[in-house]
């Protein structure tokens, strides 16, 4: 009986004592080496007003300012054009005498983003300052973030673009998912979106991206101070672009 | 045991099949190793990587690290900044304002050993 005896006493061992590594490793494990080395970024949370009522609906600053700094593409085809922020008219139905209004749609960068859910290989995610940016490296393309989202906010890019606008920042391939992703390369070294530097420049100021989580930023005087309303917050997805005057 | 002797049967026939597989096994071994003491000069060995016009005072590696290992510095790096918005020394633009042609740099040796790495499908290096 001594070699299953041996064999018994071996196989508990080896099963006690790798368990009890993996335990001791799961219980003190830390989130801390899987946050944001950046401590700065995991305190922000990126939000967005847009001011439908300084918006003038003839105005495209900001479409222009986003599809020239992103090298969005644009082939004057319906199928293949890809928009990162449109302008879509609000009728109010049949017989109605109030007034047809403009108002710019984008992606929500929700803090519970239904696309970063359901992303198979997490190519989409919400970034820790808030951000819900896609890894273009890792999309694969299977478009399940355009099924998710319920903003309809995302594009599949069939055809690349054929001019580069803008040398200094990268334009996506075919094959992959791409969405707005509030200028993250500029808010991450401190300027404003290139929307939102088109809106001030063009005279509306009618967009406003700052911090939400800091209690004394423009943004947050904003959402507390004036009525503001968001696309389908009963949908759960806590989108976080504010409009006034919705 | 008959008289007949086939090429191929029998207990010692099979030894000179197996050398000669051996043999052939080995002629991409023995070519390079030959390569190394025939001179050269014809065929395009040589990869010629272009010396820069010093804008900086030196690269943020070393030549034999970027050598063996500058993909791996791409790769740390586009983690970093891509997943974290960590943006530091390193960027491909800054790689380019020295060596400017990829023609003369990236391809080289790329080239040299058939390599198509897909960044430049998206990435601006002339």
């Amino acid at each position: 009986m001594e070699r299953r005896d041996l064999l018994k006493t071996a196989g508990g061992t080896f099963l006690a004592a790798t368990s009890g590594v993996y335990a001791f490793r799961m219980l003190t494990a830390s989130s801390a080496g899987w946050t944001s080395p950046d401590r700065q970024l995991a305190s922000r949370r990126w939000g967005m007003v847009i001011d439908l009522t300084k918006c003038r609906p003839e105005c495209t600053a900001c479409l222009d300012a986003c599809r020239t700094e992103n090298n969005v593409a644009f082939h004057g085809d319906e199928r293949y054009d890809i928009h990162w922020i449109r302008k879509a008219k609000l009728r109010s139905g049949e017989g109605s005498v109030a007034p047809e209004k403009t108002m710019l749609l984008l992606c929500n960068h929700c803090d519970k983003p239904p696309c970063a859910q359901v992303c198979p290989v997490q190519a989409t995610y919400r970034r820790q300052d808030g951000i819900v940016i896609v890894d273009h490296h890792r999309c694969i393309g299977c478009r399940y973030c355009m099924i998710a989202c319920p903003y309809n906010a995302r594009f599949f890019n069939f055809k690349d673009n054929e001019e580069w606008p803008n040398k200094a920042r990268p334009k996506r391939s075919h094959g992959v998912a791409e969405a707005c992703h509030l200028c993250a390369h500029r808010l991450d070294q401190g300027s404003m979106p290139a929307c939102v530097e088109a809106c001030d420049r063009g005279g509306s100021g009618a967009l406003l991206v700052g911090d939400l989580s800091d209690p004394g930023s423009e943004i947050s005087r904003v959402v507390e101070q004036t009525p503001v309303k968001r696309i389908r917050p009963d949908l759960g997805t806590d989108p976080k672009v504010y409009y006034v005057g919705l | 045991m008959a008289s007949e002797e086939t090429s191929s049967g029998g207990g010692r026939r099979p030894a000179r099949l197996t050398v000669l597989l051996i043999v052939l096994l080995l002629v991409p071994f023995a070519y390079s190793v030959v390569g190394r003491f025939v001179p050269k000069g014809t065929a395009s060995d040589e990869v010629f990587l272009e010396r820069p016009p010093a804008k900086y005072k030196r690269c943020v590696k070393g030549t034999d690290y970027m050598r063996y290992h500058h993909w791996e510095l791409l790769r740390e790096t586009r983690e970093q900044v891509v997943r974290y918005g960590i943006r530091g020394e390193i960027a491909l633009d800054r790689c380019r304002e020295c060596h400017q042609k990829r023609e003369r740099f990236c391809d080289q040796c790329h080239s040299a050993v058939s390599l198509t790495p897909d960044c430049f499908h998206c990435h601006y290096y002339p």
